[in-house]
């Protein structure tokens, strides 16, 4: 006994967070870990009474990378190829919108085209990671099925994807000035094919996923997070319209070409579980609409790319800049000091304003409802950490 | 696998040739003859012929395979062969070992995937043996502050109280284990084991995961026990008795499931629960408490808890098929006789073999219907499982009870009823 | 070449709401149209509070930034989210400017409830003293800064007072350096 006080008290002087359960203590400490198949990388610790949770901390950090500190050592062209790693699957969006940045510090023009196919490969993205995130959804529930076939699917996307840029995940496709490359032969018509076969699909999904009772049950009425919870707590993206907010970046502030696509924005106002996992697949249904009319109206010729000088850089200034990303606004805020290297860069990620909620909701719902609580907050560890 | 060939030598070949069968002469001499020696000695076996079985007798038969049959249809009949090859253990292996390889593949064809490949030269058929090899390899981890002799021999109770309920099961008929006359009520107390076994273990893994794991399981056997039970009495009621071999036989015009379809649902639902099976697998729900009260497995634990999982779906399975879809009765495909106008010894029975095949196909078609909401639904959740066993299934099992009872009453089925042979 | 006062950035010229912004600044015309309704706001502002205390920096279209001292940052936050409206914290950073030795935080706000704001981000930012970097917390105002700011703590070394966990969040717990985003933290090898 001696020797376990001896490690508690050295434990607790290393600061780390061990609480010490005595016996007569109802609650039960559990750590959804990063050594656990239902948590990702990152870390929250629960209390347990029965089968109610009564507390739970989330500990971010384990895939810290120092994206904002590296951005300061390198420029803004060689900035591109790091900063797309927090959210590989989706890494366009996330240097979409730090080329807009630094194109509005630098006072770049893209050309018209060089928008369009950003816009393009921006919603091509936008579908990968939405299915991902449907995959891991399924296996949280336990629904294998809702696993394999996402991930099937995604394959045609991955391959349009690779067949424009060259990478199946981490494009790099997006510089400051435009895009890195044309289009290839043939890709308009086998893109405009993948997106009809995936649209069957995903009436498919509806019927085994979504109309599924069980599925219902499990995650309507789970997590209810109010419209002015929604606002007050600052959550983005498929969360805020899952509450009946019906904000988009893509509408609220078009950048590029999106002022010229005609698309809704899908919300739904029930606030549960249920709503927070349709709302992106009905984000799904809409970017294939949005990516028919990209094909359509791309004009047919032109540079893709403006001519940069080999470091480019503007006069002193900052910028803010957002862009709808699969986890919603994903917003960079650049302070340029007049050298070619940023003097600042903040990234402010969808997942970490949303996991201001997760407490929120945990706190009094069951056990067993925290997977479908937690990955429909659309949360993606490594992007959270940067 | 991956290592070039030795080239191929003619001299090589004859000298293994040559080595394999000095092999086989030296075990048969020094080990088989001693054997045989001693066994005739303790065994009786019959006579041939007129004769005492010698082993001289016994190599001359192999001049005449006709000679072999008594002695074939003599160890068919013993206790040892039932127990260890039909209906007991390996025949319940087999059918478990199938079971796991067709639960794969045709999950993975649902979910537009292939399945296991390369395990063996036709669609990964080996993939078993793979994966029994590898467990038997793995490092058996002990947790710290674990109660070791529960830890160690609860997984050995798990798949002896299977192997149990299996024991009850009667294949064809007079082709039974254990031949009880309260078969149904033995089976019932042995799946009452699995509650305790779960929670036994789960506690002594010493571990918080495993403890709610344990809870859960245990909510969720004792649960679905009584529907099950409810649902196997509206099935005695209308066969008039308590033995596992009558009740197939009751069946002999119509199968039970005509006149009991609710209870045979109620008893698919509750057999899901009981096999810990999707979409009630909360006991090992692997996003929220990692692998529930199996977390702490690992090796050849883990391996001869699958094993028992196993082949407790098949004894479920079989036992479906028995009270409700009629057990090995179905229309004489298998000729008389195989060998027209022979009229010596056979152990051929035309009548067995019809009744093991007809019972086969029945189990396997079973299993598959329980291995199917896997590939449909998500995990349910603790409280609407609690829900459905305690309330819905108890009221639909009374519901068909009532029905089976004015059946027997109004003299439409039973003994002496209308409908029955 | 001006620096960008209008946003030239898409060829469109539609806008949510009713500034008229911007003229393509073609080269050598230095002349700067502001937008009308960010002036709107940022004017709104300084009557409330006077010249002395609001200091404006920029206003463009869309972004708008003011600078406040920072014992008025709380006052100004409520005047913001009561009559402006913006109701939540886009980000919240913090910049090292080691030669003015002073360290910025800035708050980016934006608005879900009115419809005239949704296109707009107010940034609301205040200098502080780098060797006593202490600022009331606006947590209260706005709950949605709360882990904004304790990331802001633990990277810069910012101690936000009425914060209730000013805490490691993201860098290990053995962290035994100075805050890391600080300009005299060098990355080993650079």
């Amino acid at each position: 006994m001696d020797n376990l006080e001896q490690k508690f008290n050295e434990t607790i002087k290393m600061g780390l967070d061990i609480v010490k359960e005595t016996e007569e203590d109802r609650l039960m400490t559990l750590s959804v870990g990063p050594q656990h198949p239902g948590s990702g990388h990152f870390r929250f610790t629960i209390k347990v009474d029965g089968d109610y949770i009564v507390y739970c901390d989330p500990d971010p950090g384990y895939v810290h990378r120092g994206e904002e500190k590296m951005c300061e050592y390198r420029n803004f062209i060689q900035n591109i190829p790091h900063l797309e790693r927090p959210i590989i699957h989706d890494s366009t969006n996330i240097t979409y919108s730090y080329s807009l940045a630094v194109e509005e510090l630098a006072n770049i023009q893209v050309p018209l085209r060089g928008q369009y196919i950003r816009a393009l490969a921006s919603e091509l993205n936008r579908q990968v990671y939405t299915l991902y995130w449907l995959a891991i959804y399924g296996i949280f529930l336990g629904h294998s099925t809702m696993f394999m076939w996402p991930m099937g699917d995604r394959e045609l996307f991955i391959d349009l994807l690779e067949a424009l840029t060259g990478a199946r995940v981490t494009h790099a496709f997006n510089i400051p000035g435009g895009v890195r490359n044309d289009i290839p032969e043939g890709f308009r018509d086998r893109c405009l094919r993948q997106v009809e076969y995936f649209e069957k699909r995903l009436t498919e999904y509806e019927d085994i996923f979504y109309n599924n009772p069980l599925f219902r049950q499990r995650t309507e009425g789970v997590g209810i997070l109010t419209k002015d919870n929604a606002i007050k707590l600052g959550v983005t993206g498929s969360v805020l319209r899952a509450s009946g907010i019906p904000f988009d970046v893509r509408k609220a502030e078009p950048y590029d070409i999106y002022d010229q696509i005609d698309f809704k924005i899908q919300y739904m106002k029930t606030c549960d579980s249920f709503a927070r996992s349709t709302v992106p697949f009905l984000d799904m249904k809409e970017s294939c609409h949005i990516i028919r009319q990209l094909l359509d109206k791309m004009p047919k010729s032109g540079e893709v790319r403006a001519k940069l000088q080999p470091n480019p850089k503007g006069p002193p200034g900052e910028s803010y800049k957002r862009v709808e990303s699969g986890r919603g606004a994903l917003g960079y805020y650049i302070v340029s000091d007049g050298t070619p290297k940023p003097y600042r860069v903040k990234i402010s990620v969808g997942s970490f304003r949303n996991m201001l909620a997760l407490p929120f909701l945990l706190v009094g719902s069951k056990l067993a409802d925290m997977p479908s609580i937690y990955w429909s907050l659309n949360y993606w560890p490594v992007e959270a950490d940067r | 696998m991956a290592t070039a060939p030795k080239e191929f030598r003619f001299g090589n070949f004859v000298g293994s040739l040559i080595q394999l069968i000095l092999w086989i002469l030296v075990i048969v001499t020094l080990v088989g003859l001693p054997l045989i020696f001693i066994l005739l000695f303790y065994v009786p076996l019959p006579p041939v012929n007129g004769e005492v079985l010698t082993p001289y007798l016994f190599f001359s038969m192999m001049v005449d395979p006709t000679r072999t049959i008594p002695i074939i249809k003599f160890l068919i009949h013993t206790d040892l062969f039932r127990v260890a090859v039909f209906p007991g253990f390996t025949y319940a292996a087999l059918i478990a070992a199938a079971t796991i390889f067709i639960e794969r593949k045709f999950l993975a064809k649902m979910q537009l995937r292939i399945g296991p490949l390369y395990a063996g030269k036709i669609e990964g058929i080996l993939q078993l043996i793979a994966d029994g090899l590898k467990l038997i390899s793995k490092e058996i981890i002990v947790p710290s502050g674990a109660d070791k002799p529960i830890f160690w021999t609860a997984p050995v109770a798990f798949v002896v109280t299977a192997a149990a309920v299996v024991a009850l099961i009667p294949a064809a008929p007079g082709w039974v284990v254990a031949d009880l006359d309260v078969g149904i009520i033995a089976i019932f107390a042995f799946l009452g084991f699995f509650p305790l076994i779960a929670l036994l273990f789960s506690w002594a893994s010493n571990s918080k995961y495993p403890f709610i794991g344990g809870l859960r399981a245990l909510h969720q056997m004792i649960a679905f026990e009584i529907p099950f039970i409810l649902s196997a009495l509206s099935v005695v009621v209308l066969s008039g008795s308590l033995n596992l071999t009558d009740i197939a036989n009751a069946q002999h015009p119509y199968w039970f499931v005509l006149f009991l379809p609710i209870s045979a649902f109620v008893f698919y639902i509750s057999s899901l629960a009981e096999l810990e099976r999707i979409p009630f697998d909360l006991p090992e729900a692997e996003s929220e408490i990692v692998a529930g009260w199996l977390t702490e497995t690992s090796g050849m634990i883990y391996g001869l808890i699958q094993l028992g999982t196993y082949v407790k779906l098949y004894a479920l399975a079989a036992l479906f098929v028995i009270l409700f879809l009629g057990g090995w009765s179905g229309p004489q495909i298998f000729p008389e006789e195989i060998i027209p106008g022979y009229t010596g010894d056979k152990i051929y029975n035309a009548a067995t073999i019809n009744a093991i095949f007809w019972f086969t196909l029945k189990t396997l078609g079973m299993i598959m219907l329980i291995l199917l909401p896997r590939g449909i639904n998500p995990r349910i959740r603790i409280d609407i499982l609690l829900h459905t066993g305690w309330y819905k299934l108890i009221v639909l099992a009374f519901i068909n009870i009532f029905v089976a009872l004015s059946l027997v009453y109004g003299g439409i089925l039973g003994p002496g009823g209308l409908l029955s042979a | 070449m001006s620096a960008g006062q209008s946003d030239t950035q898409s060829g469109s010229e539609q806008k949510k709401t009713d500034s008229d912004s911007t003229q393509t600044s073609v080269s050598k015309k230095t002349e700067i149209v502001v937008p009308k309704f960010e002036q709107d706001l940022v004017n709104k502002i300084v009557s409330g509070f006077g010249d002395k205390i609001v200091q404006v920096l920029h206003v463009r279209r869309g972004r708008t930034k003011i600078i406040v001292p920072p014992g008025q940052i709380v006052q100004i936050a409520t005047f913001v989210r009561d009559t402006l409206g913006f109701d939540h914290a886009e980000s919240v950073s913090g910049t090292d400017y080691p030669k003015d030795n002073q360290i910025e935080v800035i708050y980016h706000l934006g608005s879900y409830s009115v419809d005239d704001l949704s296109s707009q981000i107010l940034a609301l930012s205040t200098r502080i003293d780098r060797n006593d970097a202490r600022l009331p917390s606006l947590i209260n105002i706005f709950k949605s800064v709360e882990y904004h700011e304790r990331e802001t703590f633990e990277m810069l070394g910012v101690y936000f007072e009425g914060h209730p966990r000013n805490e490691r969040f993201l860098l290990p717990e053995d962290w035994a350096d100075i805050p890391p985003l600080r300009k005299e933290f060098r990355i080993k090898g650079r």
